[in-house]
């Protein structure tokens, strides 16, 4: 490699170095003030604000880094920044400065004082590992990229230790995890194999060659899938989210059902794009090269994923387990998006994610401040809350209705858009599967609501006041949900603004 | 019969022998030495296909590393004295009839795909070359692999360490 | 060297990992699953290894240094897993770990 590129590609990753330096100054400081930690959170928070502005600033930078000209004249690199991944990017790094809020009002994690400096490192690499798998378009960095960001999160499922159902969530994530990341590891062996190459571009001009082996190829993606589909919980390798999302401390189960999952989706977007999409045609769909036949089977894995999501959920007494199987059922629709293979499409994943973001992480804010209180995260616990507990009681219903997508919140114009595009690609019958669910999810959702402000409460029924701070916090979430409800523009506009996937 | 054929079958043997004593073992220290020999029949595989430095590398980290780490994990969770292991056959026939399925399958991916390859001769040793890649084509995910190794060490710590009662 | 065909790799690799994936399935002991996880990466590698020495390009056994770092870095971080479940609960075995459905 020449040092021009060199010197080319480090302007390009300038945000995964910033957060790289400061993981490793949280890392010194951890063991500079180990008698007083209550700087350690400040420091994690300042990182992360540093590394959004040159995120931000990203928007003017694009191209492809660290290429590795030896395979063809053309050269296509390791790595691509482009909108797209620049979106994902700000989507990881905004929650990840919620969740460091949340961390500071977390009773759980406040308990772990002596660990905090380990905690904020681990976050970091979670943060660094979705950075690289947002941008990747090299078969070994997507590897690597995905080990990094499960190891983290491997150890933070199981971080507080305090009740033993946090150390088995951490080895079922482990076991299940180190699994499909060999199946993935043997599938791109495989594409090695038949392509010569790990860059996604080479692999896309070598597989439209018509003497490639269809069934190889199709063996190999599956495969391949195993590993993806295991971070977006998508069935059939969804089984491991309830019970982690359940042990997890609460804030790192909001922590994987956004960002974890925005960087899975990056991920399976841009290697569904780059490898299979020949073209694109003027009105925007995707041209598959005829090889693997992408849209039959995330059709069949999206509406089992939603539907296997909405109906367990039904049953589930502990509101954290059910909200985990609500975000399957989100990441069924989000597939969605993926399945009409169009821009539009595309765009309509971006809302949903935007929308997503603030309403999910909203609803396990409330979560732990009522669980900071009480102790608890059982349904029956929440009995006549709405009537002791205003604040937390109407932002969880909002949040509650935004998710389930009924008008005028945020989630009514993210399913809208999905549902848009699927009649646009004339998939009407899909369409109509997604609303049935929809309207099963809303029979769980209202179940929280109806215990909350049918049940009267009684004397023992505690009242939940959030600190100002906390109220703050929760304001921020709860308002742009409704804001965005009717006012949805600018979302929509940042969107098509975000959909530049960096093709040949 | 060539001499190398000789060398190749009795490596595979080993491989997958003690691979299946692995799985099939109700002993857990037999099973975890008998990966031993799986680890050693692998990079014999890899001098055979020219790969030395991996060779090298397999036996220092999978045998050096990971296996001592394997058989630390053994002993600090059992007795070994008195090694009474459960090894319950639970959900057996879904298995083996995926197991079939994923075996036909990779087996028949193997035998008939027309691989992309192009027999040139391989160099006398690849040390040289691989490790010029490292620094140059791949030196971000060498430094990313530094980045990895770092949280593994945060996180190892942190999880095995005892909280302050 | 070469004159063995990559068939003969292949279907050697096809095997462990397949060894590898039967006992993940019915093995039952969280620490003989990780060793069965470690036949599969040691069969997937070994599929890279040959095929980069048939293709005459190095990134395979690149890639293959990667993943044994991985691997490293995996078994310490599951290690360090188990022994603290053992610490809470006193055992390894799937099974027995049974506060969620499995």
């Amino acid at each position: 490699m020449e040092l021009a590129n060199l010197y080319q590609s480090i302007n390009l990753i300038i945000p995964e170095i910033v957060l790289s330096i400061a993981l490793i100054v949280l890392v010194i400081a951890d063991l500079i003030f180990h008698t007083n930690k209550k700087i350690i959170p400040f420091i994690a928070g300042t990182g992360i604000l540093v590394t959004a502005i040159f995120v931000i600033n990203q928007f003017n930078y694009i191209g492809f880094a660290f290429s590795t000209a030896t395979h063809t004249a053309r050269s296509f690199g390791m790595l691509a920044v482009d909108s797209f991944g620049v979106f994902f990017k700000l989507i990881v790094i905004v929650s990840s400065f919620i969740i460091v809020l949340l961390s500071l009002a977390s009773d759980e994690i406040q308990k772990t004082t002596d660990r905090i400096g380990e905690y904020y490192a681990l976050i970091y690499g979670m943060i660094l590992g979705m950075f690289f798998m947002i941008t990747a378009t090299d078969l070994i960095l997507i590897y690597l990229s995905l080990e990094l960001l499960s190891l983290s999160s491997y150890v933070l499922a199981g971080f507080t230790k305090l009740r033993d159902r946090n150390s088995e969530a951490s080895l079922k994530y482990l076991l299940y995890g180190a699994v499909s990341s060999g199946l993935m590891l043997f599938g791109i062996s495989l594409v090695y194999g038949l392509t010569g190459s790990t860059n996604l571009y080479i692999i896309n001009t070598l597989i439209q060659n018509p003497h490639i082996n269809l069934f190889t190829l199709s063996f190999a993606t599956i495969l391949i899938f195993a590993g993806i589909g295991y971070k977006i919980s998508s069935a059939p390798f969804h089984f491991w989210t309830p019970d982690v999302y359940e042990g997890a401390p609460i804030t790192i189960t909001a922590f994987l059902s956004v960002a974890s999952k925005a960087a899975g989706f990056a991920l399976l977007i841009r290697f569904v794009k780059t490898v299979f999409v020949s073209y694109e045609t003027n009105e925007g769909f995707w041209s598959l090269i005829e090889v693997f036949d992408w849209q039959s089977i995330l059709v069949v894995i999206s509406i089992l994923t939603m539907t296997l999501g909405n109906f367990s959920a039904l049953w589930q007494n502990n509101l954290k387990r059910m909200l985990a199987y609500s975000s399957i059922a989100h990441a069924g629709y989000m597939l969605l998006g993926l399945v009409v293979l169009s821009n539009q499409g595309l765009i309509a994943i971006l809302i949903y994610f935007m929308i997503y973001l603030l309403m999910n992480l909203g609803a396990f804010l409330v979560v732990m401040l009522i669980a900071n209180k009480i102790n608890s995260e059982e349904i029956d616990d929440y009995n006549g809350l709405g009537f002791t507990s205003p604040l937390l009681s109407v932002s969880l219903a909002i949040f509650l209705i935004s998710l389930t997508g009924l008008p005028p919140t945020a989630g009514f114009i993210g399913k809208l858009y999905l549902f848009i595009a699927l009649v646009d690609a004339k998939m009407i019958a899909v369409a109509i599967i997604a609303l049935l669910n929809s309207v099963v999810s809303l029979y769980y959702y209202v179940r929280v609501l109806k215990h909350m402000y049918l049940v009267k409460a009684t004397a023992s029924t505690p009242s939940i006041i959030p600190s100002t701070s906390n109220a703050i916090l929760l304001l921020v979430l709860v308002v742009p949900v409704l804001i965005f409800g009717v006012y949805f523009q600018p979302l929509v506009e940042f969107a098509k603004d975000c959909i530049v996937i960096l093709g040949i | 019969m060539e001499f190398y054929d000789i060398i190749f079958y009795l490596f595979a043997l080993i491989t997958i022998g003690s691979a299946f004593v692995v799985v099939t073992s109700r002993n857990i220290v037999y099973a975890a030495f008998s990966l031993l020999f799986t680890f050693f029949g692998v990079a014999g595989i890899y001098v055979l296909l020219g790969a030395d430095f991996l060779a090298i590398v397999q036996i220092m980290v999978y045998v050096g590393g990971i296996l001592i780490l394997l058989l630390f994990g053994v002993m600090l969770t059992n007795k070994i004295t008195s090694v009474e292991i459960r090894t319950g056959t639970v959900h057996l026939l879904p298995a083996a009839i995926g197991i079939g399925i994923l075996f036909g399958a990779i087996i028949s991916v193997m035998l008939w795909t027309n691989w992309n390859i192009s027999p040139e001769p391989i160099p006398p040793s690849t040390t040289a070359n691989i490790g010029r890649e490292l620094i140059t084509n791949y030196v971000l995910i060498f430094e990313l692999l530094g980045m990895l190794l770092l949280i593994a060490l945060i996180g190892a710590a942190s999880i095995a360490r005892r909280d302050k009662e | 060297m070469l004159s063995i065909p990559i068939e003969y790799y292949l279907i050697l690799s096809a095997f462990m990992f397949i060894v590898g994936v039967t006992g993940v399935l019915i093995r039952r002991n969280a620490i003989v699953v990780f060793m069965c996880i470690e036949l599969m990466l040691n069969a997937a590698n070994l599929s890279l290894v040959a095929f980069s020495s048939y293709h005459g390009n190095p990134v395979g056994q690149i890639f293959v240094f990667f993943v044994m770092t991985v691997a490293a870095a995996e078994a310490t971080v599951g290690l360090a897993i188990i022994i603290a479940i053992f610490r809470n609960k006193l055992t390894v075995n799937v099974d027995e770990i049974n506060i969620f459905k499995w």
